[in-house]
């Protein structure tokens, strides 16, 4: 049973597609597999469908109908032509069975990555960067061994954590599959995974302006860690 | 909103419905099931000039007309591309075009951010479900009369309904609507979340006399 779901603006963000691309991944992985968040979404983007039908009409150009015309025309006849690219990729296998009953979203994620990489952040958990095409935050997933204690540390930017699998708890409560969080920086946490069952979250840390220059390094969410 | 059309959404608020049978949606499946070309003629005589009117709306740009013109013609292409997918027991016209164009908005934000990876990465159709088909449907009747959510709009206090259009219409963030009016963040988030608890009673699909202030 989901218990923590992200909370009206951050849905109408997603809604009205100004969330940053990040944060609307993991509230994707999170709607995916919420049937009540998908209903709000549902009901958002009636919202916005019932503003669109009232918007004061603007004519388009005069040829803005044939333009769009010829190009219904030339894609039809593009895809009408015998096939000449190469068969398509069968998806890589998902072998890894903390993912693969992971939400859509999340395994096209994985597709679209190299093999993860699983690093060492502290005892107990471990961490796979993931690439997103985007550098103002980190994204990554975060495995806590059973029944391990990640030391205590906070974040230097706002993180999101989705539970993916198993399930984890802090000071605050018990968070298990498809739980969403936002953490602000600041707030001191320490997870602890349930004894008999790895935990695995997606993570999305923001990253603070004054790095996200650097493109492609990587911003170790866990730098504010504080030894345990 | 013109009076007169918030008038007549009054008048038929009083209407039942839960399955879209308004001209648009039944429109949207003809060119979806037949590819019928006049069906798609006539959708875009009507979401054309709304579409470019939303986009001419995100204020104050000089480039807001030719960027109106492009999404119409990147907007009603996907209409047309995507139409067989269309499934009118989901969504209405309304609704689901609003989503293309949403993601259509995005797409072309992100194409502006060229970061690095972006073309074997995700699309933006991954992250911004337009259907949301791979979820079950848990409340059956959920699409209501699109105007009884116009008629609660129109009832809102000016300051719930005007964030909740520019998060809607111009596509802005909690923090562009809170630079731009030069309210705390806060506020913007509390007008939108007071606003939208309002709407709950036209969306959750009761009528519109049923929501209280
Ligand atoms: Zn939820």
């Amino acid at each position: 049973m989901i218990e923590h779901h992200p909370d009206q603006n951050l849905l109408l963000e997603y809604a009205n597609g100004s969330l940053p691309w990040a944060q609307a991944l993991a509230v994707s992985a999170h709607i995916q597999m919420c049937p009540r968040c998908t209903q709000h979404l549902r009901q958002l983007n009636e919202l916005g469908g019932a503003l669109l039908d009232q918007s004061t009409a603007s004519e388009p150009a005069s040829d803005s109908w044939s333009r769009l015309m010829a190009r219904v025309d030339s894609s039809e006849a593009e895809s009408a032509a015998p096939a000449t690219a190469e068969p398509p990729v069968a998806p890589r296998k998902i072998s890894d069975p903390m993912l693969s009953g992971a939400p859509p979203v999340i395994r096209k994620l994985l597709h679209t990555n190299p093999p993860l990489h699983w690093q060492r952040v502290s005892r107990g958990l471990r961490a796979a960067r993931l690439v997103t095409g985007q550098a103002s935050s980190e994204v990554a997933f975060h495995r806590i061994s059973c029944g391990a204690k990640v030391a205590e540390h906070d974040h230097r930017g706002q993180e999101i954590t989705v539970v993916l699998y198993g399930s984890f708890s802090d000071a605050d409560g018990v968070y298990s599959v498809g739980d969403f969080l936002v953490r602000q920086p600041g707030q001191v946490h320490r997870p602890t995974a349930t004894q008999d069952q790895e935990c695995l979250c997606l993570s999305v840390v923001e990253a603070p302006v004054a790095v996200t220059g650097l493109l492609g390094r990587l911003i170790n969410p866990f730098l504010g860690i504080r030894p345990a | 909103m013109m009076p007169n059309s918030q008038d007549r959404d009054r008048a038929t608020v009083q209407q039942t419905g839960s399955i879209r049978q308004d001209e648009w949606s039944q429109l949207l499946v003809a060119v979806g099931t037949q590819r019928n070309r006049a069906a798609f003629e006539r959708l875009f005589a009507h979401y054309a000039p709304q579409i470019k009117g939303f986009q001419i709306k995100q204020g104050g740009r000089s480039d807001s007309y030719e960027a109106g013109e492009e999404l119409v013609q990147e907007v009603m292409f996907r209409v047309w591309t995507r139409a067989p997918g269309y499934d009118p027991s989901r969504a209405s016209a309304n609704t689901w075009i609003y989503t293309i164009m949403r993601n259509c908005r995005v797409d072309a934000l992100r194409r502006q951010a060229c970061r690095p990876g972006l073309d074997e990465g995700l699309a933006v159709e991954d992250v911004w479900d337009e259907a949301l088909d791979e979820q079950p449907l848990v409340y059956l009747q959920q699409y209501r009369e699109q105007s009884s959510i116009s008629a609660a709009l129109g009832e809102l206090p000016e300051e719930q309904s005007q964030v909740i259009e520019k998060a809607f219409v111009e596509g802005k963030s909690h923090q562009e609507i809170s630079s731009e009016l030069g309210l705390p963040l806060g506020t913007v988030k509390s007008r939108v979340r007071l606003g939208l608890k309002k709407l709950q009673g036209a969306l959750a699909g009761k009528k519109s006399q049923e929501v209280k202030r």
